[in-house]
């Protein structure tokens, strides 16, 4: 008990800043849809009333389900085939996972531009190559998007994913081998088990994190694939509604805190 | 040290002239002011009026962008007061003044040279004429005017429109509406024109800088542009056939600090001299509000400024804009939900 107490003492400064520069402003913000100008419950009806907004939220969930998906079959297969590796090649492979991380956002996607555009080296490529006598539209539409949103999220999914199935122990599937498992049934059943809680969590922790994209749908969506974030930009910014935008945040924020409920219980089972 | 009373009252009393002296005495003592401009060429362009005033008054301006609305409104809202002007469009202003967010300028201070009259808002400065305009690539079918913009079937290639309303006019104008029956708009008229293109616009852009890259790129052949951003591009043409005519305006605030409003409404006074809007033009081929302007643009280059063409263009209404701005913003995000 004293050493709890002890504890707490370091533990209340950054409680403090977090609940004075963080909490309370937020909750502030998110007042706004119900206290600004006066009480008023004006802005929610506005929300219920106006199905745009809940199907831009729809669309989000679909285009942050569809990373998720996209994000998963390339990650599993990565991360397992890195579990294989020399340890002097995992490291090497990890830096590669997390060499997109010092370039900024920014400079990633519209690299996409220069490689994927009409003009770009993978059309000019497949147009010399004959494969193709049109450019293939590779952006300004889902399949933009999805490239843009996986190619900043992968590593989310990878790393952990990764750590996790270097703790699998080595002996649990020599042992199926002994009993004289085939390599697909030991896959199958003792590895993949293990490995899926860790899976589980990587891929909700993507989803929760595309739902707040926005610099990706804005440029390599071309504007035709509407976002929750893009749209409260349009709120916030441009006419600027704060209090729908406060209420639309509101929903977002109680999804996205029950989606991360869901990832600590996956993730708890995973530790 | 020990004041004495001797000391005291001649100081109260140098104080106190110091704050009975005229505004412009005080705004004298300011070292700095911050504006908020839109970024860019045109933020660029600011730079003919600023040195002057720096040259003469010694006071600083920091310029920052972008502009958006809302960091306007949080400006205020907040009571932060350290910024005195404000860019914002012709639409901004009227929002921004029934929103309560600005002051009136103080035109008295200001003394300006002659400007047109729409420029000279007891709310604004109009400082900037700017065209939204059909801009192509040269190597493309040459277009008219909107109906062959909206006509993809005799003028085939991808386009790009800005991703707001305010295209819906050019939807009427393809449709046949005659320039001066445009407004009100007709919106389900333009939205039903609108959902005919709707598959051959490839961007719906944000940025003033993508049309013409995406025309450099060739990945649309025509685009609804901003007049500045295609003047003098090799490889891109423009008319300013029913484009569309605005004025960007300075604001200030509410609850700026009085002595940098002085500063500011001086600052002003630079703005609306002519061989300084002159200077402005050759940054970026936007227009200043002084009518003795026109004359002097180079000859060479006339064809490129939005006022020279005020006859062939449509005034963008304001007051229709405003009165209806959150219809059509519902629906255009209907529209934008088809796509």
């Amino acid at each position: 008990m004293r050493l709890r107490a002890g504890v707490a003492i370091y533990v209340v400064p950054l409680l403090v800043l977090m609940l004075v520069a963080f909490d309370v402003p937020i909750v502030l913000m998110l007042a706004q849809s119900v206290l600004s100008p006066h009480p008023t419950v004006a802005h929610w009806a506005e929300l219920a009333d106006s199905p745009i907004y809940l199907r831009v939220l729809g669309n989000t969930f679909q285009v942050a389900t569809i990373t998720a998906v996209v994000c998963g079959l390339i990650g599993y297969p990565l991360a397992y085939w890195m579990r294989g590796l020399r340890p002097g090649m995992q490291l090497v492979v990890v830096t590669l996972v997390l060499l997109p991380f010092w370039i900024s956002i920014l400079v990633r996607t519209y690299a996409w531009i220069v490689v994927l555009g009409n003009n770009g080296i993978v059309n000019r490529s497949l147009m010399g190559l004959g494969f193709t006598d049109r450019p293939v539209a590779f952006l300004y539409n889902q399949l933009g998007v999805t490239i843009g949103t996986t190619n900043v999220l992968l590593p989310f999914l990878v790393l952990p994913l990764f750590a996790a199935m270097l703790k699998i122990d080595e002996r649990l599937l020599q042992a199926a081998a002994t009993l004289g498992a085939p390599r697909r049934a030991i896959f199958w059943r003792v590895f993949f088990p293990l490995s899926l809680p860790a899976f589980a969590a990587g891929l909700v922790l993507v989803f929760i994190l595309t739902l707040g994209f926005y610099v990706t749908p804005a440029i390599l969506g071309g504007g035709r694939v509407p976002m929750i974030a893009n749209m409260l930009d349009v709120l916030i910014n441009t006419l600027p509604r704060w209090e729908l935008a406060a209420a639309i945040s509101t929903v977002l924020l109680a999804a996205t805190l029950a989606l991360y409920a869901v990832y600590r219980t996956i993730a708890a089972r995973a530790a | 040290m020990r004041i004495t009373r001797r000391e005291l009252l001649a100081t109260g009393g140098a104080l106190t002239a110091g704050l009975a002296a005229p505004g412009i005495l005080r705004a004298q003592q300011v070292k700095e002011i911050r504006i908020i401009e839109a970024g860019g060429k045109s933020g660029e362009s600011m730079e003919p009026y600023i040195k002057p005033f720096t040259d003469a008054t010694g006071i600083k301006v920091v310029r920052e962008s972008p502009n958006p609305f809302g960091k306007l409104r949080s400006l205020v809202q907040s009571g932060q007061n350290d910024i005195v002007l404000f860019e914002l469009g012709s639409t901004g202003k009227e929002q921004a003044k029934a929103l309560d967010l600005i002051e009136p300028l103080d035109w008295a201070a200001i003394q300006p040279d002659a400007m047109f009259p729409e420029a000279k808002d007891p709310m604004g400065f109009g400082w900037q004429y700017y065209s939204t305009l059909l801009a192509w690539r040269s190597d493309a079918k040459t277009p008219k005017n909107w109906a062959d913009f909206f006509n993809t079937k005799d003028f085939p290639g991808k386009r790009t429109m800005q991703d707001r309303p305010y295209g819906l006019p050019y939807a009427l104008l393809a449709d046949g509406v005659p320039a001066d029956k445009l407004y009100p708009l007709d919106l389900d008229r333009a939205f039903k024109v609108m959902d005919r293109v709707k598959k051959d616009v490839s961007v719906w852009w944000s940025a003033g800088a993508q049309p013409p890259q995406l025309l450099k790129d060739n990945e649309v052949q025509y685009a609804v542009s901003y007049s500045g951003r295609v003047a003098g591009q090799p490889g891109i043409s423009y008319t300013y056939e029913q484009a569309i005519l605005d004025l960007a305006y300075l604001v200030v605030p509410k609850g700026a600090r009085p002595a940098d409003k002085a500063a500011a409404m001086r600052l002003l006074r630079d703005y609306s001299k002519a061989a300084n809007q002159l200077e402005a033009a050759k940054v970026i081929s936007y227009t200043g509000p002084s009518p003795d302007l026109p004359a002097m643009l180079p000859k060479d280059k006339m064809a490129e400024f939005p006022t020279v063409h005020r006859e062939k263009q449509i005034i963008h209404n304001v007051k229709w804009w405003f009165d209806n701005a959150d219809l059509v913003e519902k629906r255009w995000q209907q529209f934008k939900l088809s796509l």
